[in-house]
């Protein structure tokens, strides 16, 4: 290694301990406002090369929480509106993609001290014959007062009432598993004008053996070609997906018809580290609203 | 205070998005032809209970309601990556019951009792319709939510129902709430 690549890996190397203490010190902002979990990443990824993982979770509040680590199934899926869920399935998962029977999380149960930090670590015993893919699972990071404090009735007869606010974060966990690859297919789309709201649709379609990540930008041009507005919005594909998206149109004299531009590709995802991307085709598409 | 700290987590986030641009970027040493040096940001995906949806003492045979508007509402929010959209599930209970199990009281959750403010001011009784989603039903949240540069505040109200002849004591029940993003 020459002095400049020495140089750039120690600038690397500088931007990835910003880059955490950028985390925490967002964490700790928060400490003194509320009770809750920060967990990071937002996706796991493991592969037959690299079956273990970590996750880092931070109590934000400044009360010991309980939290527990499982997993679950549940992939995004929508319904004919568009309207996209994340339903989680915690037993009899049928789905030949899912992972959830053979990933572990160590540990499963903790308390987490008043702005403790804690490492969960993952670990993947894939079966032998396990197909060429991607294979997924939910980590569910469920987070309450270790410590909740049940009011006590202050006279005789009295009746009072607690609840207690349990919070679960479901994180993407990603197992990859040889040659692997997404492919969107746009299989429809149309824009509609209705109470000075643009409304997209797109029903697209993965070919692929694993999950297409990526970003679908809109862009709402009038007659003339002036830009009305845009809008921007994380997409992701496990199978089929019909997704709506509602663009408000601002105060302006804009000339219709007006023309909606699609952009959907895997670049350009911030959340996600390049090495862990699986870059997927790029589909542009045009379309007079209705 | 709560809205100060609101607002210095709001600063907080413009920096990292700036620096997240930033660092997003590749390096590149001008005198070197060959190398380049990137580094990712590591998003965090928090959800937080701000307040406890909060009945306080009730009686025995009268209704006690807290709008999903009033201060007393149960208060959760989520931070997150911004263009990312949230799914989001409550699993609420039908009693709550004394900590020996020998009495249980009615409570439940009316198809407007959720209000989702995307500006997460925090505060339950300014919000208004055009700050997110007014009323939803929390037993089915069917709009995605988008979280803005202050992340997504949702806000529960509900009621408890005692009997005329509920015991006395202390009454508890967890509200589970699950947050998924869509796009990952």
């Amino acid at each position: 290694m020459n002095r400049s690549q020495k140089h750039l890996s120690s600038i690397a190397g500088a931007l990835r301990r910003v880059s955490v203490f950028l985390v925490f010190t967002l964490a700790l902002s928060a400490s003194n406002l509320v009770a809750g979990v920060l967990v990071a990443p937002t996706v796991i990824f493991l592969s037959s090369d690299s079956r273990t993982g970590r996750m880092t979770l931070q109590n934000l509040g400044d009360t010991p929480q309980e939290v527990s680590v499982f997993f679950s199934f549940g992939l995004p899926t929508s319904d004919s509106l568009g309207d996209v869920r994340v339903r989680l399935q915690d037993s009899a998962v049928t789905d030949p993609k899912a992972c959830l029977d053979w990933v572990r999380a160590f540990p499963r149960r903790l308390i987490m001290p008043p702005n403790g930090t804690q490492v969960v670590r993952f670990v993947a015993n894939p079966p032998r014959d396990l197909a060429d893919g991607e294979y997924w699972a939910r980590i569910v990071v469920k987070t309450q007062d270790a410590t909740p404090n049940i009011p006590e009735p202050s006279g005789e007869g009295q009746i009072t009432t607690k609840l207690n606010m349990v919070m679960q974060t479901a994180v993407m966990l990603k197992y990859r598993h040889g040659d692997v690859f997404c492919e969107l297919e746009l299989k429809g789309a149309s824009a509609t004008f209705r109470d000075q709201i643009v409304e997209v649709m797109i029903d697209a379609n993965n070919v692929g053996n694993a999950s297409y990540l990526g970003v679908l930008s809109c862009q709402l041009v009038d007659a003339t070609g002036r830009e009305v507005a845009t809008k921007r919005t994380q997409l992701a594909v496990y199978r089929d997906m019909r997704r709506r998206v509602m663009i408000p149109i601002p105060e302006g004299e804009f000339v219709r018809p007006f023309e909606i531009n699609l952009n959907i590709t895997s670049k350009g995802r911030t959340d996600i580290a390049a090495e862990d991307m699986l870059y997927g085709n790029d589909i542009e598409y045009s379309a007079v609203v209705e | 205070m709560h809205k100060q700290s609101r607002t210095k987590i709001s600063g907080i986030l413009v920096i990292a998005i700036a620096l997240m641009a930033f660092m997003g970027t590749s390096v590149n040493a001008q005198d070197v032809a060959t190398g380049s040096a990137t580094a990712t940001l590591v998003v965090a995906l928090t959800v937080a209970s701000g307040a406890a949806l909060a009945f306080g003492n009730v009686y025995q045979g009268v209704t006690k309601a807290i709008a999903n508007t009033d201060a007393a509402a149960g208060i959760f929010n989520v931070t997150g990556l911004e263009d990312a959209v949230l799914a989001i599930y409550f699993q609420l209970p039908d009693y709550l019951a004394t900590a020996t199990g020998d009495d249980r009281m009615v409570i439940s959750f009316s198809s407007t009792d959720l209000n989702i403010d995307t500006t997460a001011a925090g505060a339950p009784a300014g919000f208004v319709a055009a700050n997110g989603w007014i009323d939803e039903d929390p037993h089915n949240v069917t709009s995605s939510a988008d979280i803005g540069s202050g992340g997504v505040d949702l806000y529960l109200g509900g009621r408890v129902i005692p009997s005329v002849d509920q015991t006395a004591g202390a009454y508890t029940g967890d509200i589970i709430l699950t947050v998924a993003y869509t796009g990952s």
